[in-house]
């Protein structure tokens, strides 16, 4: 029969092991930021990094010294099953010198009767090249609303960091396509 | 030395042979031999019918593929991977005959010593056991041999998978497969952007047209052969998957996010797959059908799709008689590669 | 707190001079709180959802036996009357979801940690009873009572095309947010809340009975293999199950709350979900399996009349499996659209499990070489599960190569390969802990031919269904799929064929069953002779009702092995 040393025990073990759990249960919900932030800072999955205007001054010095190439760059649009915008880059791709600044455009018109909130998902492919795709300005980083019938141009501001051409996993890639998706934002729950 | 060098004839008895012991049942491995040799067989007519279009190309118009150019579909009683198009699939195919030797051979060699302790240590045959325990040599080699089988897999599985993240080129034709439910979406980003719908034939037209039920469709997904195609697959609603087994290729359409692989088929014809994650009621219901043509073929099909475009033609304003034009555009651009493409859009 | 259950302990404390006196029958299997009473309730249960979750494989057997839609288009248990087309294909959804949420979460885990693990974990490290005994029932009665939820869950409204969730058991987002709007999505997930939070409790229980319980003497190093592998399953079931409840909570709050935890929508990721799933998943796949390592071990031992060759490696390869289970999820992902070098990475780690795994198979070899080998029923099953959990094995090291399984990802290729782990590897462990322990647990002897019939029938109907599907799989035929073309119609027919046999076979099974008890003999304490030497042999079969009054004691001079008493009497009452 138990004893009250061995009881003790015994609830000692047992609430370690629910800790254990706990602390499972609390990383998994924890997974949720974590996931985002691994990404934004290592590029896995083809997230693209944010960059401020001084980084591109940088980046843009940093690619005179290293001699001008250039890589494609294709743009690429879809929307959600629910969402009745138009949405289509204004060009399919483009040449850009690796480390200088271009500005692409995307246009988006409402096709529906309401006006609608929608905001982008993104990602560029090959993902490799996700921790060199620097946006400087994104219409992807807020939402957008249209009114019925408007269309719009978006700008997105990006440059690519020349240390793209140091890695060896990536430095032999002829044409980056980055990809938006732009989907309903769920209505205020109802 | 590759894997794949290895003669298929042997490795396909080894598998037989395999099959056979594992199964027990005589009337299994004779059909499964049976299937080994209706591949080959089938084989000779399909590539007779390959050389013949290559030779007279059909010119200027776009004409379907008929059933006989089927090359990419499951065969009845078939038990091994479906005969390869793609220079992936040669390299995978390799692979995967190298490791069919390597788990027949553990399989029989781990089949062979239960058969021997079980004949040789039977209580009839071996009445006082002995009380070995320990024996450090011997573990140290079952826990090193496997390490060295696992070495010599991983090389080769390592350098295909660097094959098959090889990043397409610049010039590759683009095509956007978007995922419905239940059916496919196939966008030509450099030809015009026009997008084709792919449904799935009914059943009793897929017969009549002679060709097979549930992997017919309405639309095929046309590409030119031998060419680089930078395939993109993204979804609209839920996850599916774009899959044509017999071009070894096979890769998840996302909502919310683009995924791109480069894929080359080397001989014209049809390559059937089928959505491959689960995507609800119609799963089974929305099969991939490519049709690879040669370029000049399949510029004349991207010229009959509304808004079609090949190369920089959209400038140049089409004035000649339709079939001399195509003709003649369709060498010049494949000279110049689709990339013209590309510099017309950035000039606009 | 006055309950009757406490009422109930305070009576049997009164009277635990008779060590087998039993409460009344609803006492007895309502509110049990014997460790061996509510191993028998899993056991009872697990063999319930094994018929239901048996029985549906065999409609989707039938169905699959020729192209077409024959069978669910007609009127039919699930979702009653005549079926409309996408109502029968949402039907065959529905049906492939519960058969594997069945045979995962309510047929083999209960079977393995809570009826074998709950019947013998204590009996075998000398223990009177589980650490926490009233967690136990709390434990059994969670799985249940989930498993009711799932049954529910089959006829409350699903998708737009009929009642029940046809998500697949992987309940992938956005299939199951924006795919299925009724509530049967959401009470297949509160069932695996219910099975997951009874077996993190279970888990627990193991945890702290194993630390803390053991007979004086029996140190770890000492322990049978048996206890081994229930102490590094309730850890991988500690770690790996919390992680399953946070993200189908998360997908719950998704469907129902507003959130976006998953839907790109609001800037979630469904890839994220597959990740925190297979998270879960993959060492939920060892869940299944150590177990039967476990108990392969011991039978394997048994009927050679040798000790474990190889007890530590054996041992610490468990643990090796449970470690590397956690880090190589992303090979049930390889097709999503990872980078390179995670698929190279996953690819490697995938396959260093194949190094403890071979030693598993080759110690048990070993055990058996030298040894004096008798052919009863549980060792031709255990004999079956290292040839079979072999053909597996290999299949799995075939798909660990990322850029190999891009042809079999999600065909019938990995189904064959899990079917050969788990409905042969866990299953045959788990009819060789069947006929080794019934007579123990039941104290009547189980007819040894008709568990010889059993297992041949088993051994080629299972076979005939599953290694076909190899060759549907190289072949493309992807899973999931209720309806293909001509070209997969000849092993799919043989397959179909093959369930018919294994049907028979579980009849054998049944009938052995009803025998036992109508005829069996009784059984004696030890009725496998000298090779069974670890505690419960030496108990009455079935063992008193409360056991162990006065603990045994392992002397120094005992190995791992052996754990009979040195001195003449059995430390029992």
């Amino acid at each position: 029969m138990p004893t009250a040393a061995l009881e003790r025990k015994n609830l000692r073990v047992g609430l370690l092991g629910f800790l254990a759990a706990a602390a499972m249960l609390g990383l998994g919900y924890a997974a949720v930021p974590l996931y985002q932030l691994f990404c934004q800072v290592t590029g896995f999955a083809g997230t693209t990094q944010r960059a401020t205007e001084d980084d591109a001054d940088l980046a843009a010095r940093m690619a005179q010294s290293a001699g001008a190439k250039t890589v494609s760059i294709r743009f690429d649009a879809s929307t959600s099953h629910d969402m009745p915008w138009l949405f289509r880059p204004e060009q399919v791709t483009e040449t850009v010198q690796i480390g200088e600044r271009d500005m692409a455009f995307f246009v988006a018109r409402n096709n529906s009767t309401k006006p609608i909130t929608g905001n982008a998902t993104f990602n560029v492919e090959p993902e490799q090249t996700g921790q060199y795709f620097n946006k400087i300005q994104c219409f992807c980083f807020t939402e957008q609303t249209l009114q019925p019938g408007q269309e719009v141009r978006m700008p997105v501001l990006f440059y690519i960091d020349p240390a793209i051409l140091d890695d060896p996993n990536a430095k032999d890639v002829e044409q980056i396509t980055l990809s938006y998706t732009f989907h309903r934002k769920p209505e205020p729950a109802s | 030395m590759r894997f794949g060098d290895w003669p298929h004839g042997v490795t396909r008895f080894v598998m037989v042979f395999w099959a056979a012991i594992a199964l027990a049942l005589v009337p299994q491995a004779v059909s499964a031999q049976d299937a080994a040799e209706a591949p080959a067989a089938e084989a000779a007519p399909a590539e007779g019918a390959a050389a013949a279009g290559d030779a007279a190309p059909v010119a200027g118009g776009y004409e379907p593929l008929g059933p006989e150019w089927i090359k990419g579909q499951p065969t009845a009683g078939g038990w091994d991977v479906q005969d390869q198009f793609s220079p992936i699939g040669e390299t995978a195919s390799g692979l995967h005959f190298g490791l069919m030797w390597v788990m027949g051979i553990i399989c029989i060699f781990v089949l062979g010593l239960l058969l021997w302790v079980v004949v040789r240590y039977r209580r009839g045959a071996n009445p006082t056991p002995s009380k070995t325990t320990h024996n450090t040599f011997i573990e140290v080699v079952w826990t090193l041999v496997p390490v060295l089988i696992l070495v010599g897999i991983a090389v080769p599985s390592i350098s295909l998978l660097s094959d098959q993240y090889e990043s397409p080129p610049k010039d590759a034709v683009t095509i956007k497969v978007t995922g419905y439910q239940w059916y496919w979406g196939y966008g030509y980003p450099d030809n015009g952007g026009f997008e084709v719908i792919s449904n799935m034939l009914p059943e009793d037209e897929a017969k009549a047209k002679g060709l097979p039920a549930l992997l017919a469709v309405d639309n095929r997904l046309v590409v030119p052969v031998d060419t680089p195609l930078r395939i993109q697959t993204t979804a609209a609603d839920v996850i599916h998957s774009f899959a044509v087994p017999s071009l070894w290729f096979k890769i998840d359409a996302v909502p919310g996010r683009l995924n791109e692989r480069l894929l080359t088929i080397e001989e014209p014809g049809i390559y059937y797959g089928q959505c491959s994650e689960l995507c609800g009621a119609r799963h089974g219901y929305m099969p991939i059908a490519v049709e690879a043509l040669p370029r000049d073929q399949w510029e004349a099909w991207v010229r009959s799709q509304p808004g079609g475009t090949v190369g920089d033609e959209a400038e140049a304003a089409p004035a000649a008689p339709a079939a001399d034009a195509s003709a003649a555009e369709g060498e010049e651009a494949a000279a110049e590669n689709a990339g013209g493409a590309e510099t017309a859009a950035a000039t606009n | 707190m006055a309950t009757t259950a406490e009422g109930f302990q305070a009576h049997t404390e009164d009277e635990h001079h008779d060590a087998d006196h039993k409460p009344g029958f609803f006492a007895r299997w309502f509110m049990s709180t014997n460790h061996k009473d509510i191993g028998t309730l899993y056991l009872i249960f697990a063999i319930f959802a094994g018929i239901i979750g048996g029985a549906i494989s065999g409609v989707m057997r039938a169905e699959l036996a020729e192209p077409g839609i024959q069978i669910l288009t007609q009127a039919w248990p699930l979702g009653a009357g005549e079926a409309g087309f996408d109502a029968a294909l949402h039907h065959w959804n529905v049906l492939i979801t519960a058969h594997g949420l069945i045979m995962v979460f309510f047929m083999v885990m209960p079977a393995m940690i809570g009826g074998f693990g709950n019947w013998f974990v204590p009996l075998m490290i000398g223990a009177p009873d589980m650490a926490f005994p009233r967690m136990n029932n709390i434990s059994f009665w969670l799985t249940a009572v989930g498993f009711v939820s799932l049954m529910i869950s089959t006829i409350m409204p699903g998708a737009a095309a009929g009642a029940g969730a046809g998500t697949g058991w992987t309940v992938y987002a956005p299939l199951a947010t924006y795919g299925h709007d009724g509530p049967a999505v959401d009470f297949a997930i509160f069932s695996l809340h219910l099975a997951g939070a009874g077996s993190i409790l279970g888990a627990t229980n193991f945890i702290t009975t194993i630390f803390n319980m053991r007979a004086p003497g029996m140190t770890l190093h000492k322990m049978p293999l048996f206890v081994w592998s229930v102490l590094i399953t309730a850890f991988l079931l500690l770690l790996a199950l919390p992680v399953l409840a946070a993200a189908i909570t998360m997908l719950l709050t998704d469907r129902n709350f507003g959130t976006t935890f998953f839907d790109p929508a609001g800037g979630g990721d469904p890839v994220l979900y597959q990740h925190l799933f297979w998270f879960f998943g993959h060492p939920e796949v060892y869940i299944m399996i150590l177990p039967g390592f476990g108990m392969i071990s011991q039978i394997v031992a048994t009927f050679s009349r040798k000790p474990v060759f190889g007890y530590l490696g054996m041992a610490y390869a468990m643990v090796a499996i449970g470690v590397v289970g956690f880090v190589v999820w992303a090979h049930h992902m390889y097709t999503v659209g990872l980078d390179v070098n995670t698929k190279m990475y996953f690819t490697a780690a995938t396959m260093v499990i194949a190094v403890p795994t071979g030693v598993k198979i080759f110690s048990w070899i070993a055990t058996m070489w030298g040894g004096s080998l008798e052919f009863k029923s549980p060792m031709v099953w255990a004999l079956g599960f290292i040839f079979l959990f072999t053909v597996g094995g290999v299949t799995g090291v075939y798909l660990a190569n990322g850029g190999v399984d891009d042809v079999v990802h999600d065909t019938y290729f990995v189904v064959a390969h899990f079917h050969y782990v788990l409905s042969m590897g866990a299953v045959f462990s788990l009819f060789a802990g069947f006929y080794y322990w019934f007579p123990k647990m039941s104290g009547r002897m189980h007819s040894e031919l008709l568990a010889h019939i059993h297992f041949w029938g088993f051994f080629i109907g299972v076979n005939v269904i599953f290694f076909p599907q190899h060759f549907l799989g190289w072949q493309g035929m992807p899973r999931r799929y209720p309806d293909y073309t001509a070209g997969y119609a000849y092993w799919n027919e043989i397959s179909s064929i093959g369930y018919a046999i294994m049907a028979v076979s579980m009849l054998v099974f049944f009938a052995n069953l009803a025998y036992a008890f109508i005829a069996g003999k009784r059984a004696a304490p030890n009725y496998w002779g000298e090779g069974a030497t670890t505690l419960e042999w030496t108990l009455s079969s079935p063992p008193p009702y409360h056991q162990f009054e006065t603990l045994p004691v392992i002397e120094e001079s005992q190995g791992y092995h052996d754990h009979r008493p040195v001195a003449a009497t059995p430390a029992t009452s």
